[in-house]
């Protein structure tokens, strides 16, 4: 018989008039891998916020261990054993990763010495047995957000909890990570723990959990073993019963599994939308280059050590690699938004900037669906008279973006911090694709994303770059699944240099293996 | 001696009483209405207390009907002068230079109040200047100053560089040298009133350059001169400290020889009744030793510290200046049709 | 999602709980105190608002340096920039003015008071000029030197008005009276009120369009809300619209001092400003940083300081009081802005 460790039942919360969260319910047993599923909006961030403390259910009833307990803060969550893994960051940038796993600790100031060394023992012994890649002496400011996702990983881990909470886990790290990851994730749950993880990828779903729960609209709408369900029967589960929701989404569960290219493009897109292949193999004019660019990282190691790129109009250039191998400095050179140390760049007019970090860069959460917009407006005289912004174009404009990317909000009045994170990057792709006439640079678009949204946003890059004349796409992923179905032309960024990726090396372990700074795959 | 002019003072007030007054402003049935603008707390113990006493005193004495505001900023001195103007108050007693060019706009203002600016510097028919002599006690604090100094140094640690400020420093020095012609005399200012660190600071400056008596002429922040003394003194020198403004001498009775005093209760009391007698005419008002309202007083704890025959010739030099004999140095400042006095 | 607009309506909701609060906790000091509460609070009230001559000459003269200064913080602070040294601008504009004023009495007043409120914006705006140099050259953070680059105004102010500027017999540490043109004109003929009301109104209205409608005040939101996001998303190069908020800052506070110079004290005296750059921080934050609330809770501590003058005044109660119940209200403000943070972080994570 397996120990259920808590019990969601009947949970509902509202925020204003709309409710996240109508009847859910959830059961965590011990020993067990629980895979939390559902649409962005689903209602599951909530959800794990009610369970680690930090909301409070408007009705229903939580059970941890057998006995009815009200979560009124974070620290009763902790002190019953609940351990959450923060989508959001909660790290602080200046402190070293180490002082970072020391927060929230009691500490002793006399002590402090005595308790980093034994918490350096502990933290390095947790990385030996997990594979999580984490330098405790680097300051977290340092690390990309893939580094910082296995930071808050660890730091929940290291206060050894019951039940295990993960929002989304896998959405930064490379395969190879989420393979331990889950390697880790089933000692944990081996040893006695249950597991709760919130996933987008089906097939990560399928390959790690025992049990499969699935919200739909703030309420519970399937929850089995894992034996009982496969892939398409939970896309039926998620998305309703929508023929083209369904296949446009299995399209993607096929690629995520790992199929051929050819069969991605056709199958991905659905009935919706017909790629002419042959315009495609034909990129247009040149739009951007870059040549032997280099640029230092705010600290440590050149991030970009002589780079050459060309971009063409209507290809998508895919950008695979590990976070933290410059990815990040060569987004932003080719957005125009900093400039290199040396090297030449060529930049077209139109450039759209999809950043990696949405909330904090693509987005102003204060700041209305306008306002939002405006950011990428404000510049151009079509908006804009001699001093004023022309705020009723600027809204017109974003009233058409929420349209056309079905964003749902009450109205571009709505702020941004009121959008759920697929909301949120649909409102970063609309808006971006509005000024890319000529280059998008899309740094992780899907990152966090589930399956319908996912689906959406490589619909958008497809549709993009549909002719000659249509802008050139840079993406840059840590998603190999999504470079390899979506690319015209593959490269690697590994230690700051890009490789190009040969087409017998196109290939989940090919590309893996080059992204690991393996040269003789790619020969 | 300040009893007696308390006992006089106040027998003429009894009498004014008595017989009704029928002369100046107030007359009738209504109570004479004195407000008091003080630019510093009247917790001082000093220049501001002593305002605030000569006001409680004419409500006492008087049964005036009286208010009191301290001001904080330039901004504030309009306001509270058009608040007690168009109030309808008798007399204002505005404490300090600081208030004479908003007087000289409120006399225009309200011709029926009557201001009268503690060290003020411009007259009109209304606004006037009330000047005290503290020249006078000062010159009796350098006597002593010199006379009990052993180092032959001696300090003085003012607050704002002003006229009023200035006079006392001259006739401490002039009363000093009369003693000790080669008296070595420092002196320092704070630029304010209240800084008591910054007072203290100074007169440890002083200390430590050898003075051994020390005046001041800084208000409220005077707390840090008596301080600064009586940490040497705990490390075992001898130290003296002077007061001023006020009777001092209990502010701290161990180190404070004596105090230059200006008796502002009297003299608030004393304008009050003039006032209300005959009106005050457009001239500044001068208070000194021969009204009785500046002189310098012992400490009784340390007077017998005091050789008898320097407390001798400080007695022989009182009346001196006060039969206009002994003439003490002035800085004048009071600017009148016939020049600056 | 539906929430009310958070600067707008919380603006009003903080400003009537921190009224509430102070209120009662001002009354039950008072009663420890020893003083009647309700005499008390009859006096405060009859100052502030008890006649049109109460109201207009008294607390809306009181409130207009605060108006100006609350303005500069609220300009800053919405860019990201702490400027925290509205008080050394506002003297750097006092000087200036009362430079103008005193040198120019041959020009006329038409061109003269002008001059005057010009060189006082100019004087705040170069004050602020140099942390604004040091933070966006050299990355040197604005709330120290803003605040230091006060405290040498305060000195300056001391010199000048002892050696330059000193009163011609060179007697007292002040100015002469600024010329008659130099002076800024009454309002309502028979009262204090002078003409720098209008000039504030029309500052919050001009910084409230700049905000609202301009492509600089969306920048300077931006940048404010958001530094990476407005240089990422935006695009937008955070150096000189940080200099901007800089300068606009100092030029607003320092227009605050000139103001006081040619409407109320027409001379420039050692101590000027009796704190007005720093209340004006409790202003602004009180008022969400929307300037238009500026106008309303600049005209809220107008109120409680004639109020408290005329506490001292008609009540008998003593100076420090008035400073505590001020100070109860800076508390009581920034009390309850955190909470109304809070409650909006609180449902913020859908």
């Amino acid at each position: 018989m397996i120990a259920v460790r808590a019990r969601l039942d009947g949970v509902v919360r509202r925020f204003g008039s709309v409710e996240a969260l109508a009847g859910a319910s959830l059961e965590v047993r011990a020993g067990e891998v629980h895979a939390l599923l559902g649409e962005n909006g689903a209602g599951k961030s909530t959800l794990l916020s009610i369970l680690g403390g930090m909301l409070r259910p408007d009705a229903g009833t939580i059970e941890v261990g057998g006995r009815q307990v009200a979560l009124a803060s974070p620290r009763v969550a902790w002190a019953l054993g609940i351990g959450l893994v923060h989508q959001h960051f909660t790290l602080v940038p200046p402190l070293t990763v180490l002082e970072n796993l020391a927060l929230g600790r009691r500490l002793q100031p006399a002590r402090l010495g005595r308790t980093l060394t034994r918490l350096r023992a502990e933290a390095e012994r947790l990385v030996q047995r997990t594979g999580l890649d984490v330098r405790l002496d680097a300051r977290v400011e340092q690390l990309a957000v893939g580094e910082r996702q296995r930071v808050e990983i660890l730091k929940v881990l290291l206060r050894d909890p019951s039940v295990l909470v993960l929002d989304e886990p896998t959405a930064s790290l490379a395969p190879a990570e989420v393979a331990s990851l889950f390697e880790l994730l089933r000692g944990l749950a081996a040893e006695g723990r249950a597991i709760v993880l919130v996933a987008h990828k089906i097939d990560e779903v399928l390959a790690v959990a025992d049990r499969v729960t699935i919200l739909r609209a703030g309420r519970t709408t399937f929850s089995d073993v894992r034996s009982k369900v496969d892939a398409a029967s939970l896309v039926r589960a998620m998305v309703g019963e929508s023929v083209t929701d369904v296949a446009a989404a299995v399209g993607v569960v096929v690629v995520a599994s790992g199929s051929a290219r050819a069969a991605a493009v056709g199958v991905g897109v659905g009935a919706s939308v017909t790629v002419d292949d042959a315009a495609r193999r034909r990129p247009g004019g040149l739009v951007a280059t870059l040549a032997d660019v280099r640029m230092h990282a705010s600290v440590g190691r050149p991030a970009l050590e002589g780079v050459t790129l060309e971009v063409r109009r209507g290809e998508i250039v895919g950008i695979a690699g590990v976070q933290g191998n410059g990815q990040r400095e060569l987004a932003r050179v080719l957005s125009g938004r900093s400039l290199p140390d040396s090297g030449s760049v060529q930049l077209p007019a139109g450039v759209g900037f999809i950043p990696q970090d949405r909330t904090l860069e693509g987005l102003i959460g204060d700041f209305d669906l306008a306002e939002n917009v405006a950011l990428a407006l404000h510049a151009d005289p079509r908006f804009t008279g001699p001093a004023a912004l022309r705020w009723d174009a600027v809204r017109a404009e974003a009233e058409r973006v929420r349209t056309r990317f079905s964003i749902v909000a009450s109205g571009t009045k709505a702020p941004a911090y009121a959008l759920s994170g697929g909301n949120r990057q649909r409102l970063v792709i609309g808006r971006e694709l509005l000024v890319a006439s000529d280059l998008l640079v899309a740094e992780d678009p899907t990152r966090g994303l589930d399956v319908a949204a996912t689906a959406f946003v490589h619909d958008q890059l497809r549709r993009a770059t549909e002719t000659s004349e249509g802008p050139g796409v840079v993406l840059i992923s840590g998603d190999l699944d999504e470079v390899l179905a979506l690319s015209d032309r593959l490269l690697v960024v590994s230690r700051g240099r890009l490789t190009p990726v040969p087409e017998n090396a196109r290939t989940r372990e090919g590309v893996g293996a080059l992204m690991l700074g393996d040269s003789s795959a790619a020969a | 001696m300040g009893s007696l002019l308390r006992t006089s003072l106040l027998g003429l007030a009894l009498a004014f009483a008595a017989c009704g007054g029928d002369a100046g402003p107030g007359e009738g049935d209504a109570p004479l209405r004195v407000a008091l603008l003080t630019a510093g707390p009247v917790s001082d113990a000093g220049w501001y207390a002593g305002a605030y006493e000569g006001l409680l005193a004419i409500r006492d004495s008087l049964g005036a009907e009286v208010s009191h505001q301290q001001t904080r900023t330039p901004a504030e001195f309009d306001e509270a002068f058009l608040a007690y103007g168009s109030s309808g108050y008798d007399l204002v007693f505005a404490h300090g230079f600081e208030y004479q060019d908003a007087a000289m706009r409120a006399g225009e203002q309200f011709p029926a109040t009557t201001i009268v600016v503690s060290g003020g510097g411009r007259v009109a028919a209304n606004v006037i200047p009330f000047i005290f002599e503290l020249e006078e006690g000062s010159y009796l604090a350098g006597m002593l100053a010199a006379g009990m100094s052993e180092s032959g140094t001696i300090g003085m640690v003012g607050g704002v560089e002003i006229p009023p400020v200035q006079g006392t420093f001259r006739a401490f020095e002039a009363g000093a040298r009369a003693v000790d012609p080669d008296v070595e005399i420092l002196e320092a200012f704070t630029g304010n009133w209240d800084d008591v660190a910054a007072a203290k600071e100074a007169a440890a400056a002083q200390l430590a350059r050898g003075a051994d008596v020390i005046i001041h002429n800084v208000d409220a922040a005077s707390f840090g001169v008596f301080q600064a003394v009586r940490e040497v003194v705990g490390m075992g020198r001898t130290a003296w400290a002077l007061g001023m403004n006020r009777d001092q001498n209990d502010v701290a009775p161990d180190v404070i020889l004596g105090s230059a005093v200006i008796r502002i209760p009297e003299a608030f009391l004393e304008v009050a009744l003039a006032l209300q007698a005959r009106g005050l005419g457009g001239e500044p008002i001068y208070e000194g030793a021969s009204e009785g309202v500046v002189d310098f007083v012992l400490n009784p704890a340390l007077s017998s510290r005091v050789p008898p025959d320097l407390v001798g010739s400080m007695d022989a030099a009182r009346e001196r200046i006060r039969s206009g004999e002994l003439a003490v140095p002035r800085v004048p400042f009071v600017e009148t049709e016939s020049g600056i006095r | 999602m539906p929430r009310p607009d958070r600067f707008r309506l919380g603006a009003g909701w903080v400003g009537a709980g921190a009224v509430a609060a102070t209120g009662a906790v001002s009354a039950l000091l008072l009663i420890v105190g020893g003083y009647d509460p309700f005499e008390a609070a009859g006096a405060a009230l009859g100052g502030a608002f008890g006649s049109a001559d109460a109201f207009l000459s008294v607390t809306l003269v009181r409130s207009i340096p605060l108006m100006l200064t609350g303005l500069a913080v609220a300009f800053a602070f919405r860019a990201g920039v702490w400027n925290i040294g509205a008080e050394g601008q506002l003297l750097a504009g006092a000087i200036a003015a009362a430079w103008v004023g005193l040198v120019g009495r041959a020009l006329p007043a038409w061109l003269l008071l002008p001059m005057l409120l010009a060189l006082a914006a100019f004087a705040g705006a170069l004050w602020a000029l140099v942390p604004a140099l040091m933070k966006v050259r050299l990355g040197v953070g604005e709330v120290i030197t803003t605040l230091l680059m006060s405290f040498v105004a305060i000195e300056l102010t001391a010199f000048v008005v002892r050696g330059p500027l000193q009163e011609p017999r060179g007697v007292f540490p002040q100015t002469e009276a600024i010329a008659a043109g130099a002076r800024l004109p009454a309002l309502v003929p028979g009262t204090r009120l002078h003409l720098g009301v209008v000039l504030a109104v029309v500052a919050a209205v001009a910084v409230a369009w700049l905000f609202r409608q301009t492509k600089l005040g969306f920048r300077m939101r931006a940048v404010g809300a958001s530094p990476e996001a407005a240089r990422m998303a935006g695009k937008i190069d955070t150096g000189p619209v940080t200099l901007v908020a800089f300068l606009g800052s100092g030029a607003l506070a320092g227009l605050a001092g000139g103001v006081q110079v040619a409407g109320v004290t027409y001379a420039l005296y050692e101590g000027y400003s009796p704190g007005w750059g720093y209340t004006a921080i409790a202003v602004a934050l009180l008022a969400a940083l929307d300037p238009l609330w500026v106008l309303a809770t600049a005209l809220l501590f107008g109120a409680l300081e004639a109020g408290a003058a005329a506490m001292q005044r008609d009540a008998g109660i003593p100076a420090v009081w008035a400073v505590a119940v001020q100070a109860l209200l800076i508390l009581a403000v920034l009390a309850l802005d955190q909470m109304r943070r809070r409650a909006n972080a609180g449902s913020a994570g859908v």
